[in-house]
């Protein structure tokens, strides 16, 4: 299923934050959003989340690493296994499985039995991202996943996200602000300014950064064959 | 992998509770300014009636049994209701009078009282207090729903500021009806400060229905509101919405609070502390909590209704006295182990 929004204009008094917005998400593929600070990235994804939630078909990590947590690791990655028709009964056997694979894949399995609120903030980050894991749904939708995250962990969930689109199909929306590491993992690139998508696009360059971050970017090629971009 | 699993203790935890309940309303029955043996409580609850006597037949039935049980009821309720505003508000200073009912309610017992209405009887115990209690709580929770809700969607900010407001109007108001019938003041403050000595058998029965279809919505609704930490959005791509179980949360709380002003007048603390005392014995999953908050809140009222009818007996000390001179000194002694215990490189939540 692909995700699309149409005609979307958000007003927050008299400004507004998204303006008559239109883009459709195409499944399968990582598509990052990338653009200035208040440029209405997270608006949009909240605005996605809110018409497909009732679908079931996706899962949203917020840009907020919330507070007032007082469960496990364990449960709050469970949490993303709630089911409301179920009144009584805890977790099935499939469940399990899935909340336990999204632990070991995020690297939390020593972390298990410590509380929420006394990790640290790139901690609960990977336990957000470990509970969208095991959601397990085709679309999951993350806001700034790696921005309390090392470089190692940051590397780790992007090839997550890579390897779980590669193996089980699954398709992404991420807001980041690094552009190199969307410029690594993206498929597609949702470039935004102002409250307007101004372009979508397979690849970044130096003169559209340029041109939306209002910084002057320069680009280099690693020996790897990567093109990188500097902002000077 | 070894997973963490809380819920491994915590049938323990709660068999531990549930025993504790009931030895405290067995040794409860048995307190009270006038003397009843023990062993013919005992003989009463086993149901071996034959050898008491009327009077004993009379205290231990009509009054001693209604009276602790209403107590754990209550005791239980708000508990429950302290324990969910607490997570609903992502506040651990959040306690069932923010949502401005309690207060709501004290206005219409104290209306009742001032204007002679308390002498209305209808039915065994039903005072114009009582009613007014109920009624009183009614109005406050159709205000503060309506204003809170606004035109726009229910949301936690909105809810928490229309019942602090509403709250502090009705305090306001009891205080200017106090001042202007100052002959009804001390009757008034009494009520306020809290008492389980009007039960009555049937009063108990209609709280007892009401906690036992109540408080289990309540625990039903609680493991959203563990969904809801999430944030509003993450919660909702999990099928929760934040509206409307903060609506039907803040209906379910306000008749239970409702009727356990009315039973009780305002007993302070209990929903405040009794979910903290709970977190501290390391149970977090919000229906465990719930339940076990349900148990430990009724143990501690029963507790703290004992020493307020025995330690100046044959009158009484007012209940939320006791709960706060009971309840805050264990709190702070559990707070003070948890933080030697964070010293030491433990964890508390």
């Amino acid at each position: 299923m692909n995700l699309s929004i149409s005609e979307l204009t958000v007003r927050y008094g008299k400004r507004a934050v998204l303006d008559n917005v239109s883009h459709e998400f195409s499944e399968g593929l990582a598509h990052c959003l990338i653009g200035p600070n208040g440029c209405g990235k997270t608006t949009l994804i909240k605005a996605l989340v809110e018409k497909y939630a009732a679908s079931g078909e996706i899962s949203y990590v917020p840009q907020d690493v919330y507070g007032q947590i007082a469960l496990t690791v364990y449960d709050t990655v469970a949490l993303g296994r709630y089911d409301r028709s179920r009144f009584f009964s805890g977790l099935t056997k499939e469940d399990k499985e899935k909340v336990d694979k999204a632990i070991e894949i995020m690297g939390l399995s020593d972390l298990t039995g410590r509380i929420f609120d006394t990790l640290s903030g790139g901690e609960k980050q990977r336990c957000m991202v470990a509970r969208a894991i095991a959601q397990d749904t085709p679309w999951t939708i993350l806001d700034e996943p790696s921005s309390n995250l090392d470089v190692k962990h940051n590397l780790h969930i992007m090839k997550t996200f890579r390897e779980l689109k590669e193996k089980e199909g699954k398709s992404f929306i991420i807001v980041l602000h690094d552009v190199n590491t969307a410029a690594e993992f993206a498929d597609r690139f949702v470039v935004m300014k102002e409250g307007r998508i101004v372009k979508a696009t397979d690849t970044l360059d130096r003169e559209m950064l340029s041109g939306v971050f209002e910084a002057s970017f320069s680009e280099s090629i690693t020996p790897s064959g990567r093109k990188v971009f500097f902002a000077e | 992998m070894q997973p963490h699993k809380p819920s491994d203790s915590f049938i323990l935890k709660l068999m531990i509770a549930v025993t504790a309940l009931i030895a405290a309303v067995a040794v409860s029955s048995c307190l009270g300014s006038s003397s009843v043996a023990p062993a013919s409580v005992l003989k009463y609850i086993a149901g071996a009636r034959d050898g008491l006597s009327d009077t004993e037949l009379l205290i231990i039935g009509r009054i001693r049994i209604p009276r602790v049980i209403t107590s754990a009821l209550v005791g239980g309720a708000l508990a429950c209701v302290g324990c969910i505003m607490q997570g609903l508000f992502k506040n651990p200073m959040a306690d069932p009078s923010i949502l401005g009912i309690s207060s709501g309610s004290a206005l219409g017992a104290a209306i009742a009282i001032v204007t002679g209405l308390n002498g209305m009887i209808i039915g065994e115990g039903f005072t114009g207090s009582y009613i007014g209690a109920i009624l009183g709580a009614l109005v406050t929770w159709a205000a503060v729903f309506f204003i809170a809700k606004g035109s726009g969607e229910y949301d936690t900010t909105s809810t928490l500021l229309a019942g602090i407001a509403i709250s502090s109007i009705m305090s306001a108001l009891i205080t200017v009806m106090m001042t202007l019938h100052m002959e009804n003041m001390e009757r008034v403050y009494l009520w306020m400060l809290g008492t389980f000595s009007s039960a009555t058998v049937i009063k108990t029965k209609v709280l007892a229905i009401v906690v036992f279809v109540f408080v289990p919505m309540l625990i039903i609704i609680a493991p959203r509101i563990d969904v809801l930490k999430l944030g509003r959005e993450a919660a909702l791509s999990l099928g929760v919405k934040q509206s409307r179980t903060l609506g039907i949360t803040f209906c379910v709380s306000s008749v239970l609070l409702a009727f356990c002003v009315a039973n009780s007048g305002i007993i302070g603390f209990v929903g405040l502390i009794i979910p903290h005392i709970v977190a501290f014995f390391k149970v977090y999953k919000m229906r465990q909590k719930m339940i076990l908050c349900f148990f430990t809140g009724a143990v501690f009222m029963v507790i703290c209704d004992s020493i307020a009818k025995t330690i100046v007996a044959p009158g009484e000390m007012a209940i939320g006295a006791i709960t706060s001179l009971i309840g805050a000194p264990y709190f702070l002694w559990l707070l003070i182990k948890s933080r030697i215990a964070a010293g030491k490189g433990g964890v508390r939540s």
